[in-house]
């Protein structure tokens, strides 16, 4: 049995006064590409959040490699190797393209930016425009590009093809793939084709809680992940 | 109004419009990156003019006064931000403006005890006077804007040409993800913290041989240098310089036509300027998270 | 019958004991609390209630009290007409300003209040001067006549005069707090947005609490003017804007009863401490900050929720006191 990478157990957890977790239990191997599902406000981002560091009220316990998560500091989890790609596509947008990729760099050391480039090889062409100025896709692929700096065993990556046209979309699906080789990705998204296509696993979730999981790759169907939306 | 006054007038309103703007650099970086006001920079200047006053009287040299103003401020920023700003950089801005203006009372206090409540004046360090368009023009005060405008380029420098600077100008827009990144922002925010008590302590210390030193000296700045910073909109650095520069020019031209109405002068255009934009000329609408 | 001693038990029961402490504290002493506290009770509602903090109070102080004294110096000598003066004066400044400064964020808003404190302590101190005397002051004393019932030049009239009036105050703000304004302004400082969406105006919701608070601080300075018999700029200034504030933090923001506290804290405390430790600064900057730190609950913050668990254990009064923290 292979070593999980991530281990999630029991979390609760609480936007301030309210709760929006209830006992979520979520598993993730090396290279494994695991899905979230579910409608918007089920608590899929937060789920991403609490992982990533960035939620005060946890109860429960969320281990990598046998070092526990909960309560560290998100540029601590960071620095772990458990890298978070939030939603709503926010670059530093008074930083050209390099900077960004810069303070990607300072934070890991990692100054090999070949491979942010293979890739996505349009990133060298932008490489001195402000990232204000970059489509939603571009911006999209900094982002990608920019958690692949120092070589993170787990991307936790928040609805990454919202907002973005079809081909941008079938060209980030080739990405994940080839990003899945390297590191665990644990995405969510509304994007069930999307979803269908590369998850080795799905985790439904529903106001909170986790209410279905498919580990095999033949059951997760269009028409199975449908009844959960 | 003959050149002569202008002329004055024009160098005088440089001089204080860089003291102005040595400390609203600090509350505006103190803002935009940790969304917190900082009322006791006015302490940090306060104390930058204290040292600068005894280290002068001491060793009797002014720029090493200034100096040590500069430092023992940051010192004293240092400490303040590692024992109260860390526990509030959460909450919410009113609650930074009283603990902050806590700081700044309690700071006046600690002043008080150790050099009594008499005004102390500080010793020019330059005398000489040299001539333009025909008026004679204190040099000290032309140095005064000169070390300002040399701290716009090195604050340029910085946040253009550092990591660490890129590193804020990152914060200010989006703190939680520049930590996502696996980037330490509680060294981030002591350091930007550290650097706006030093300035604020240099402004102290420039200012200090142009006025006498009292408790209060931070008080009474406070108005001004928070109107340059509404003017200029909190978080910008650019616009803390132009708005630095209005509030100076008003001050002192305003000074030379009607006397109160200048120290009012500003406080009008600042009305004005909130009735147009309510973030100030260059200041962002981002709330704080 | 019942209900109505419901509401008015804890105002009767708080002014009980501060007539009562008339007994065995100094008059002067009393008046100044008094005072001070509907001075602060402005505050505590912008703060407490609203979310807007102000540290420019002295400004409507400043211009009740020389509304209230340039009637006394120059027009008339009935205080009370003084007083009506000097408050409407203060409502008339809220309504200039208020349009403009309740669009502001925060933390502008506290400070473009500052600014107008300063503005409006130059404009006493040097610009007026011709009317106000600058520093030397308007000296009133000998004009106030003496009004039949109650004798405002005499200071234990007054007291019984600033009781009064600090009780109307007091049942109109708790009065407030029940109404559906009351919980718009909470629901302004919590949650602006859903509040628009409730389809109430957070603009005029602020506005009027703008005018209200100001125009109590501006009461206050009113009956300052009348009690001393004179005004000078140093009721505006600046260096005493801390004053309201450390007061509402100290007595417990939001809190109804927090200003009348914090107001006898303060008082007393400002006495000791002058006579023993001498650096006012320095021990009020501390109390501030730990206040703060520890919780920014105040006195009567902390208190109250201890007291109420101690009287009441049944349910009827839980719902009493679960009508918001006073």
């Amino acid at each position: 049995m292979t070593e999980e990478i991530l281990t999630v157990k029991g979390l609760n957890a609480s936007y301030g006064e309210s709760k929006v977790l209830f006992d979520v239990d979520l598993s993730v191997r090396p290279r494994q590409v695991v899905a979230c599902v579910g409608r918007n406000g089920a608590g899929k981002s937060t789920l991403l959040k609490s992982i990533a560091g960035f939620i005060k009220s946890l109860a429960g316990s969320i281990t990598s490699d046998h070092v526990s998560l909960v309560g560290r500091k998100p540029y601590d989890i960071a620095k772990m190797g458990i890298k978070y790609v939030p939603q709503d596509k926010k670059v530093f947008s008074d930083l050209t393209v390099r900077e960004n990729l810069e303070l990607g760099s300072y934070a890991t050391k990692d100054y090999n930016w070949d491979r942010v480039t293979d890739y996505f090889p349009k990133l060298k062409v932008l490489m001195h425009r402000k990232a204000g100025y970059l489509s939603g896709g571009e911006r999209q692929m900094l982002m990608i590009g920019r958690a692949l700096l120092g070589s993170p065993k787990v991307l936790l990556i928040d609805e990454p093809t919202e907002g973005l046209a079809p081909s941008i979309v079938t060209s980030l699906r080739e990405v994940f793939r080839e990003l899945s080789k390297n590191a665990a990705l644990v995405i969510v998204e509304q994007n069930l084709p999307l979803i269908c296509a590369i998850s080795d696993k799905v985790y439904a979730i529903k106001e909170g809680r986790i209410v279905a999981e498919l580990a095999d790759r033949d059951s997760i169907r269009a028409d199975v992940c449908e009844r959960y939306l | 109004m003959d050149t002569q006054l202008l002329t004055s007038g024009i160098i005088f309103g440089l001089s204080i419009g860089s003291i102005f703007f040595l400390m609203a650099i600090g509350l505006s970086l103190c803002f935009g990156l940790m969304r917190i006001i900082s009322l006791d920079q006015m302490l940090y200047y306060s104390i930058g003019g204290y040292i600068t006053y005894s280290l002068s009287l001491a060793t009797g040299s002014v720029w090493l006064g200034v100096l040590g103003g500069l430092v023992v401020s940051g010192i004293a920023a240092f400490a303040v931000e590692r024992l109260v700003f860390r526990r509030i950089y959460e909450r919410e801005l009113t609650f930074s403006m009283i603990t902050s203006f806590g700081i700044l009372i309690g700071g006046i206090g600690v002043i008080k005890f150790f050099w009594g409540v008499v005004p102390r004046p500080v010793p020019v360090p330059i005398e000489t006077q040299i001539g333009i368009l025909g008026t004679d023009v204190p040099v000290y005060r032309l140095v005064v804007v000169g070390v300002a405008i040399l701290v716009y380029v090195g604050i340029w420098l910085f946040l253009n040409r550092t990591i660490t600077g890129k590193a804020i100008r990152a914060g200010i827009e989006d703190v939680e993800h520049v930590e996502g990144l696996g980037i330490n922002v509680s060294r981030l925010f002591t350091i930007t913290f550290i650097i706006a008590g030093s300035l604020s302590g240099l402004a102290g210390g420039l200012h200090a041989p142009l006025i006498m030193v009292d408790p209060t000296m931070g008080l009474e700045v406070l108005a001004f240098v928070f109107m340059v910073v509404i003017i200029g909109g909190l978080g910008s650095i650019k616009g803390t310089l132009v708005s630095a520069f209005i509030v100076g020019q008003v001050v002192s031209i305003g000074s030379l036509i009607y006397a109160p109405l200048a120290q009012m002068a500003p406080f009008a255009i600042m009305l004005l300027i909130l009735l147009i934009k309510p973030t100030g000329l260059y200041g962002s609408t981002l709330v704080k998270k | 019958m019942l209900k109505a001693w419901r509401w008015w038990w804890g105002i009767l029961l708080a002014f009980s004991l501060l007539a009562v402490s008339r007994a065995f504290l100094p008059l002067p002493f009393l008046n100044e609390v008094v005072i001070f506290s509907i001075y602060t009770i402005g505050c505590n509602f912008l703060l407490g209630r609203v979310g807007f903090i102000s540290f420019g109070q002295p400004a409507y102080l400043a211009v009740g009290a020389y509304a209230t004294a340039f009637y006394l110096f120059y027009f008339g000598t009935n205080p009370y007409i003084g007083i009506l003066l000097g408050l409407m004066a203060g409502v008339v400044a809220s309504l200039i300003v208020g349009p403009l400064f309740v669009r502001l964020r925060s933390d502008y808003f506290a400070l473009v209040n500052l600014a107008l404190a300063v503005i409006v302590f130059y404009l006493m101190q040097k610009v007026l001067a011709g009317i106000t005397h600058g520093d030397n002051g308007l000296w009133f004393l000998t004009n106030i006549a003496s009004t039949p019932v109650l004798d405002l030049s005499r200071p234990n009239h007054f007291f019984i005069f600033a009781f009064l009036v600090a009780l109307a105050v007091w049942a109109f703000y708790k009065y407030l707090d029940d109404t559906i304004y009351g919980a718009a302004c909470l629901a302004t400082k919590i949650n602006e947005d859903k509040l628009k969406f409730l389809g109430y105006s957070n603009y005029n919701v602020r506005l009027l609490a703008f005018v209200i608070a100001n125009t109590t601080t501006a009461l206050a300075g009113a009956m300052y003017a009348v009690y001393l018999g004179f005004v000078s700029p140093e009721v505006s200034s600046p260096s005493r804007a801390a004053d309201p504030v450390v007061v509402t933090i100290l007595g417990g923001v939001g809190t109804l009863y927090g200003p009348i506290v914090g107001a006898f804290a303060y008082t007393g405390m400002k006495d000791v401490i002058a006579k023993y430790i001498g650096n006012w600064e320095l021990f009020i900057g501390f109390l501030l900050v730990f206040i703060m730190l520890a919780g920014e609950k105040g006195i009567w913050g902390t208190l109250q929720p201890r007291l109420e668990k101690l009287f009441f254990r049944n349910k009827a009064a839980t719902a009493e006191g679960e009508k918001t923290s006073r």
